[in-house]
């Protein structure tokens, strides 16, 4: 028997079929919507906010680097003990929870998708594991391919193929989503304790990051990929870094895209749209980016806005974390990982009473309000590296709520009013707005919306957020609290939550991508490849591959070579 | 018939490139293991029937016998103790802490007798280290404290450190130093270019002189520190001050001497110190195949490595209280199970006089001292060889290991699902 | 003033196993204001099971109390298996006549606790405020901060009649602790802040220290190498060398003072 629902008198946000607050009925059968049902259970929504379930571009949930963060800290892990219940697995965690946690308490802020954006290919395994265990959620990783030594090797003889046959393989090995590039160059020479710019050359490999991130642009669009190359770039959390910032959206403009969307797509923006020289001249510099992206097609951006408070900051962007860990002087791991990539952790504490701090805070919301075309921005936190997830609901309400900015402001320090821009803008968010930078274009963004996510057309996947809201509702601190505890969650046609309460906890699917290279090209590729693990890989070729048992419930999408 | 690129299933190491010859579903020949890991892979004496304890003899009987009656013991305990996990694969890890959970029970991994202390140096200062291939590619300054490789990992340092070959370091140990600190001069200590010997316990005066000297703070260190001579020590520095990539490695010789986990936050706080000159790292050497693995599973699924108690339904950790030597030798434990483990070899006395009071399931391929007091004796496949599975090197990679020969025994997995099955028939029925 | 006695029923911990009692719902606040049948019928963890309060320990109360300052919780029998006796206790008073185990008074904040035997470890951790008084030994890491954190005790005193064990007051940011016999290894290790006085000897004390003031008045042996003498100074009559640390800290952080004979 079709296991049915019907959501009833919902004030439905669909904006990927145009649907701004209308009433309207929702059909689900097996999963999906559909257009009419038989004999559906019925959720009565009751002129409730209704929306697709959520889709986070960008959180780092799962793997090597998040599970050393939670182990480096039993301190944190303590801040979210919730014992274990009927449906739910006991929980831990506040910015780095365990895996079930993860899903959880994404499922109660009514997401359904999240995106890991750092997977080291060699640990490849690693998150895999930790998706299969956090529940709920469908998800994708994307395997880090800019400081590879094959990566190099074919930056450097300019051979674009041959770079795409090995992007392919190594997508395909890993079980990977795209194109993930972290500090390109500069996680190499931290290897050596060292770290580059944009246009210095990489110790050793005699190529720039420029020239990798404008080659890995050209490699990803040989193949019909769901998501363009994600790029966090050189220089992060410095001052002054907003030109290298533009410099780099430029490189990719006359790299063509073969789907119908940018060829880029810079994550955590906010901490690459500094001005000034120092900490002490600090100050915000998004007015210059959101131009650029204004102006331009080609780049999408997520904000990596800051949620005040402690938090655990994580990245492949070695060298990034050891200057963090230098200011601080708190605990700080480091795995630099052989032939491939890196990553660093240290906790972060971000104070209303710092004026760096307070100027950060700013920038990520001045992004999301100066950026015209909200199609082009995504909402997150980098969680956790600017905050946790959980700080979404925060976020919401104060982008839809120019008071509730004016108030957090006052509170703050006074840099706020001197070096950033927040405290001049009026833009306020709408409902339609807040579904298109948290489910719709962050769907279109990764290419799922192909997929059955980020909409309620017919066919899409029957994920589905109610919010304890009406489209009325004016007040910042209940916008707040309907954004983190739904009222309904639905994830593939099931309700997972009911008034909060994680009431069911399927597994989700990891939706991967095959990339498929001519294998005349993979032929080519593949003695240098072999090369390197006989000669420099600790492990061997053939161990080297996740196998299948890592992915059970696989979505596949091929991606064609382009002819 | 021969199978290539097998993955060791015996220490830390994890080589996964080893050759294996089976004929007629028996490993008959190994190539490229060290002579530990050969020795386990060629296989040896197995425990041959499910058995419980009667009357003082071990009765055979079947898998779901054996099964049923360890679910009755775990669901009936009060504060039940589930330890071992490091000599088995993570899928059956992400099992056991499910049925602890269900149960309310302390789940603890042998990291708690071994590098337990490592685990909680991290947690005080984080752990600034690289995987086993940076090491090799780069490192050309490799420095062994109270680890003692050339007997207890036996291909480490010609796979990974000292002894291999890297992309920066093509011609191997001829462009490498290798320190050794030790208390005694080990088989590893005679290979080495420096060796530093100190008195018994004084590693951690040791180490924060060497801090002090990286600082620049050479005036008030004394002439002499835990038996090493300033000038010693001095030397040392420069060595590390003129590294490109450094290393050090540190054993049990350190983790389990006066000042145990402060000794390696110490150590760790050297490698944070040499930072100020080079690029350095550090990094445990994990002992059993898989004790990362449970430790890396157990973060992810609880939020904490090892020694979680989860008697009030949600984790506590504290090693020390919740630490499974701690809680036998405290006497607070009322049932055990044991899974590829010894205790029966390697806990205090204390605590085995405990377990012999209170009834213990033990799960392992072969018999051992537990055997010899343990009520429900549960036969398992041995992983890496006949089942496969999950496990973390000591550098966290994770690796598959390979299934080679066909088994009636049931995997460690399996074991632990069909005990999980019967507990929660047991406790619901108490719950209604 | 009210005096409410709880006895530990000798069948709980006199058995095969030893499992502890999670005390940590019976203090003064938390029982303040609840009759005796009340009491008994608070709910605490004994293994992974609840139990009521009065199957665990005969139960008496006698006098009223108009706040939880003036209750007075006397514990009896054999406690070395009762945890987290006083935690997190804000007001009022408990007399523990026997040894207990481990937590006692951690995160406690207000009131007076005294343990006429000895208590086990992680007693008076991340401590806050009120008078915790162990009259015979402290086990290891007294007053100092759970696993991972960076701050342990921050206010209050401690007063241990024996020894203490390893680690007393790491990562201490405030208040004051005072061993009248000898500390086991690494004594104010990490700490920010307060004051810590142990009237015997002690072994490698202040390591990595970058506040707060430790005074040794018997023997220092294996003094930290990183510490730097700074002048000998008398104190209440008796001279000391007064050292500056730690320095494997770096010089700009170590300001922690260390006074020893």
């Amino acid at each position: 028997m079709a296991i049915e629902l019907l959501i009833k008198n919902g004030v439905v946000y669909d904006p990927i079929n145009g649907v701004n607050g209308e009433k309207k009925d929702i059909c689900i059968r097996d999963g999906k919507v559909v257009a009419e049902v038989k004999n559906p259970t019925v959720l009565d929504a009751k002129g409730r906010v209704v929306m697709p379930g959520g889709v986070d571009v960008h959180a780092h949930i799962a793997g090597g680097k998040v599970n050393s963060g939670r182990l480096l800290r039993p301190e944190d892990g303590r801040r979210g003990i919730e014992p274990k219940t009927t449906a739910c697995r006991a929980c831990s965690g506040y910015s780095v929870p365990n895996t079930f946690a993860t899903g959880y308490r994404y499922a109660k802020m009514g997401y359904t998708f999240v995106m890991e954006p750092a997977m080291p290919p060699l640990a490849a395994r690693h998150t895999h594991e930790e998706l299969i265990d956090t529940p709920i959620l469908d998800n994708a990783t994307i395997p880090l391919i800019d400081n590879n030594w094959m990566t190099m090797d074919y930056v450097k003889s300019g051979d674009i193929d041959l770079l795409a046959a090995y992007i392919a393989w190594i997508i395909k090995a890993t079980k990977g989503y795209g194109v993930k590039i972290v500090n390109p160059g500069g996680t190499e020479a931290w290897a050596w304790g060292k770290n580059c710019d944009l246009n210095d050359a990489v110790p050793h490999f005699d190529v720039t990051p420029a020239e990798i991130i404008k080659a890995l642009a050209e490699a990803n669009e040989k193949f019909e990929m769901p998501h363009s190359i994600h790029v966090h770039g050189n220089m992060l959390g410095h001052p002054g870094n907003y030109e290298r910032t533009v410099e780099t959206y430029d490189l990719v403009k006359g790299v063509k895209a073969t789907k119908d969307r940018p060829v880029m797509h810079a994550t955590h923006t906010q901490f690459f749209a500094y001005g000034g020289t120092t900490w002490g001249d600090f100050e915000s510099k998004a007015k210059a980016i959101a131009d650029y992206v204004n102006n331009n097609e080609h780049v999408s951006i997520d904000l990596g806005s800051v949620i005040l408070g402690d938090t655990t900051t994580m990245t492949a962007d070695g060298p990034m974390e050891y200057s963090l860990y230098q200011i601080t002087g708190r605990k700080w791991t480091n795995h630099d990982v052989e032939l491939e990539t890196g990553s660093g952790i240290t906790p972060f504490l971000y104070s209303g009473k710092v004026s760096v701090h307070t100027i950060q805070w700013a920038i990520g919301m001045e992004l999301a309000l100066l950026v015209k075309d909200p199609w082009k921005v995504a909402l997150t936190t980098d969680h956790p590296n600017a905050g946790p997830f959980i700080g979404y609901p925060i976020l919401i309400s104060m982008l839809m709520s120019k008071k509730r900015r004016d108030e957090s402001a006052a509170d703050m320090h006074s840099a706020i009013y001197k070096r950033a821009e927040l405290p001049s803008i009026d833009r306020e968010l709408d409902l339609y707005e807040i579904a298109i930078i948290t489910r719709a274009g962050t769907a279109k963004i990764l290419g799922l919306d192909a997929h059955g996510k980020g909409h309620l057309g017919l066919g899409a996947d029957a994920d589905v957020a109610i919010y304890d809201i009406t489209p009325e509702e004016q007040d910042a601190g209940k916008i707040q609290k309907a954004f983190l505890n739904t009222k309904y969650t639905i994830k593939g046609g099931q309700v997972v939550v009911m008034d909060g309460e994680v009431v069911a906890a399927p597994p989700g699917r990891t939706f991967f991508v095959t990339p498929e290279c001519d294998p005349k090209l993979t032929e080519e590729m593949m003695p240098n490849l072999k090369e390197k693990f006989e000669k420099y890989y600790s492990v061997t070729f053939a161990n080297y591959p996740v196998q299948d048992a890592y992915v059970p419930n696989p979505y596949e999408i091929k991606a064609p070579m382009r002819g | 018939m021969e199978v290539t690129d097998v993955v060791c299933p015996l220490c830390g190491c994890v080589c996964d490139d080893v050759v294996v010859e089976v004929e007629d579903n028996k490993v008959t020949k190994v190539k490229g293991a060290c002579a530990v890991g050969k020795s386990k892979l060629m296989g040896h004496g197995r425990i041959t029937s499910p058995a419980i304890r009667e009357n003082g003899v071990l009765k055979d009987c079947s898998y779901d016998e054996a099964i049923k009656r360890a679910a009755e013991i775990l669901a009936a305990a009060r504060r039940p103790l589930m330890y071992g996990w490091s000599s088995t694969v993570c899928e059956a890890s992400k099992v056991g802490i499910e049925l602890a959970e269900e149960i309310g029970a302390v789940i603890d991994n042998t990291a708690s007798v071994c590098h337990g202390p490592s685990v909680l140096a991290i947690q005080d200062v984080g752990l600034p280290s690289c995987t086993l291939g940076e090491v090799k590619n780069r490192a050309d300054l490799v420095i062994y404290w109270g680890a003692n490789p050339a007997a207890a990992h036996g291909n480490h340092m010609k796979r990974y450190s000292y002894i291999s070959k890297g992309y920066f370091l093509p011609e191997g140990k001829k462009e490498k130093k290798l320190a050794v600190v030790d208390v005694r001069e080990t088989k590893s200590a005679k290979l080495a270019d420096v060796f530093i010997r100190i008195e018994p316990g004084k590693d951690y005066l040791v180490l924060s002189a060497l801090r002090a000297l990286l600082l620049g703070y050479d005036d008030v260190v004394p002439e002499e520190v835990g038996g090493v001579s300033k000038k010693d020590l001095l030397e040392l520095v420069q060595m590390m001050k003129e590294t490109k990539f450094g290393i050090i490695f540190f054993g049990m010789g350190v983790t389990h001497s006066r000042g145990r986990h402060n000794n390696i936050v110490n150590a760790i706080q050297v490698t944070r110190a040499a930072h100020k000159h080079t690029k350095f790292n550090i990094m445990p050497m994990r002992g059993h195949y898989n004790v990362n693995g449970f430790n890396q599973v157990c973060t992810w699924e609880t939020g904490f490595p090892f020694s979680v108690d989860l008697s009030e339904g949600y984790a506590w950790y504290n090693p020390g209280e919740t630490s499974s030597t701690d809680l036998l030798m405290r006497g607070e434990c009322d049932a055990a199970l044991f899974i590829a483990t010894d205790p029966g070899a390697h806990f205090p006395g204390e605590s085995i006089r405990h377990l012999s009071k209170i009834p213990v399931i033990q799960i392992d391929p072969y018999a051992n001292p537990t055997t010899e007091f343990a009520d429900v004796v549960i036969p398992a496949a041995i992983s890496g060889i006949e089942a496969e599975g999950t496990v973390y090197r000591m550098d966290n990679i994770p690796l598959r290991l390979r299934k080679m020969i066909e088994t009636e025994y049931m995997t460690d997995e399996a074991i632990m699902k069909g005990i999980l099955k019967e507990t929660r028939l047991l406790t619901l029925s108490r719950r209604l | 003033m009210q005096t409410i006695r709880l006895k530990l029923k000798e069948e709980v911990t006199g058995r095969n196993a030893r499992i502890p009692v999670d005390a940590s719902l019976l203090t003064p606040d938390k029982l303040f204001g609840k009759r005796e049948s009340e009491i008994k019928a608070v709910n605490v963890w004994w293994g992974n099971r609840k139990e009521n309060t009065g199957e665990l320990f005969d139960v008496s109360v006698e006098g009223e109390a108009g706040s939880a300052e003036e209750v007075k919780i006397v514990m009896d029998g054999d406690l070395s298996r009762v945890k987290h006796i006083g935690e997190g206790m804000k007001a009022g008073e408990i007399e523990a006549n026997g040894d207990v185990d481990m937590h006692c008074g951690a995160m406690m904040a207000g009131g007076r606790i005294t343990v006429k035997r000895n208590a086990d470890c992680w007693a008076g951790r991340e401590m806050r405020g009120g008078e915790l008084v162990i009259e015979g030994d402290a086990g290891d890491n007294l007053c100092a901060m759970y696993r991972g954190e960076m701050t342990g005790m921050t206010g209050g005193k401690v007063v241990v009649g024996g020894n203490a064990g390893e680690c007393v007051g790491q990562y201490m940011a405030g208040g004051e602790i005072q061993i009248k016999r000898n500390a086991d290894i690494l004594a104010g290790l990490n700490m920010k802040g307060g004051k810590i006085t142990i009237e015997g000897n002690a072994v490698m004390p202040g390591a990595d220290m970058t506040g707060g003031e430790i005074t040794v008045k018997g023997k220092v042996q294996d003094m930290i190498p990183s510490f730097k003498f700074v002048e000998t100074t008398t104190v209440e009559g008796e001279e000391y060398k007064k050292y500056l640390g730690d320095l494997a800290m770096t010089e700009k952080k170590a300001k922690g003072m260390l006074y020893v004979r």
